[in-house]
């Protein structure tokens, strides 16, 4: 069987007897974004338009290396982007216009408040 | 296929395929040995291992890893806890040797033990 | 692999970093869509903050001092906790593990960060990161002196491993000394990580109120 074979086989989220270090108990308070972030999963997973189980999936699917850069939640906001583009629910172009709408929006809102 | 049986006159319905549960408490199992990508809930660490049902979890529920696919009917079938030494899953487990796992497997991941 | 989950980054000056912009655009859009109506984020927010580990004390705390409840709480944890209040939005099942001389009982998601969150609120970072999911199964009592809980041999360790549709939740041992105390004071000696099972409720001078 090929060598890579077992990465393909072995989702990057399958850690079951893996070795690994010793436990950081550190926490964090969640930021709003991140509370919004799980909630737009559950409201999404009570109209089927992104089921639980499909939201796992999408973060596997984003892989190893992005697993272990992104925190938790941001890996679950790029795993819905995804999902919804597969579903054609928003297109990568829509979304991307739009955020850089919100992020502009953000920008003038810190100036003004600056003032 | 399986009929329900009423007391002492036989079977009086046909029950859908998956409607009865296909193991009960007590029995050996083996988890299923196959590798599917792209999604699963099986980790790798239990497949091929032999377990006892400790519980048949009802109700009857859908195949998870169908709906990581976004398939949010089909035919339901039963979850079903089971129990495995943890000195079965790890060569040279330094615990007790009563120490133990408990998880959730899907009926199409299991076998009859042999 | 390391993992990044520690204290998310975002900008010094406040500004809303590019998950948060990504998150902010998707919600929009899917209102404007009509997917998703405003009231239901803000609905579920309330939801979830909510739920925290009160609750689940205050489930243990009954269980301790009602043999009759307690023995429904073991027959089905979502219903026993159903009499108390406490629903279940996700439609997720409840098994709760009674913790006794013989047998300790510890929660894990290997695969993501399953967790009876109707019951315990969301689950502390360290519950999603690798050390705890990949170790917990592997060595149960090495994880558990981690958390400074030495359980003794001849007690038998049982690791659950949520993978579907069935959360768990550890009915931990009452300690001994609280004979007489109230179910709130009861309560309070409980904590969500004696609930995930890495640690027991230890026992301390009652406060009288």
């Amino acid at each position: 069987m090929s060598p890579s074979a077992e990465f393909v086989q072995k989702l990057p989220t399958d850690l079951g007897g893996a070795s690994a270090d010793r436990i950081d108990c550190r926490d964090h308070e969640l930021q709003p974004w991140e509370k919004r972030c799980h909630a737009l999963a559950d409201v999404l997973d009570y109209h089927k338009i992104l089921n639980t189980e499909e939201k796992r999936r999408g973060v596997e699917a984003l892989g190893t290396e992005l697993i272990g850069k992104l925190s938790y939640y941001e890996r679950w906001v790029v795993a819905f982007a995804n999902i919804l583009f597969q579903k054609q629910i928003l297109t990568p172009e829509e979304l991307s216009i739009r955020m850089g709408n919100v992020a502009a929006r953000h920008s003038r809102e810190a100036a003004e408040q600056a003032l | 296929m399986t009929s329900a049986i009423a007391e002492n006159k036989g079977p009086i319905v046909v029950m859908a395929d998956g409607e009865a549960p296909r193991f009960q408490v007590g029995e050996g199992v083996t988890i299923s040995v196959r590798f599917p990508i792209g999604h699963y809930r099986v980790p790798h660490y239990i497949r091929g291992k032999r377990a006892v049902v400790e519980a048949v979890i009802g109700p009857r529920a859908l195949n998870n890893e169908e709906e990581g696919f976004g398939r949010n009917a089909g035919q339901k079938r039963h979850y079903y806890r089971v129990a495995i030494p943890l000195t079965d899953l790890w060569p040279g487990y330094a615990g007790s040797a009563a120490d133990g796992l408990r998880i959730e497997v899907f009926e199409n991941w299991l076998e009859r033990k042999e | 692999m390391h993992s990044h989950d520690h204290t998310p980054i975002t900008a010094p000056d406040g500004v809303p970093g590019y998950y948060e912009v990504m998150e902010t655009a998707i919600r929009e859009l899917l209102m404007e869509r009509g997917l998703i109506r405003p009231g239901e984020i803000r609905r579920q927010l309330e939801v979830l903050d909510s739920r925290t580990p009160q609750l689940g004390a205050k489930v243990v705390a009954r269980a301790w001092v009602d043999p009759e409840f307690r023995a429904r709480l073991l027959q089905n944890g979502r219903t026993a906790c159903e009499e108390l209040g406490i629903t279940f939005y996700d439609d997720t099942q409840l098994i709760v593990l009674e913790n006794t001389d013989k047998v300790h009982n510890l929660i894990v998601c290997t695969l993501c960060s399953c967790y009876p969150r109707p019951v315990l609120g969301l689950p502390p970072d360290w519950y999603k990161q690798k050390p705890y999911r990949a170790r917990a199964v592997r060595e149960p009592r090495v994880v558990l002196a981690e958390f400074g809980t030495v359980i003794p041999d001849d007690v038998e360790i049982r690791v659950s491993d949520s993978t579907a549709i069935v959360r768990y939740l550890v009915l931990p041992l009452r300690p001994q000394g609280t004979e007489n105390w109230t179910e709130e004071e009861l309560a309070s000696l409980v904590t969500r990580d004696a609930m995930i099972g890495v640690i027991t409720v230890e026992p301390r001078e009652r406060v009288l109120q």
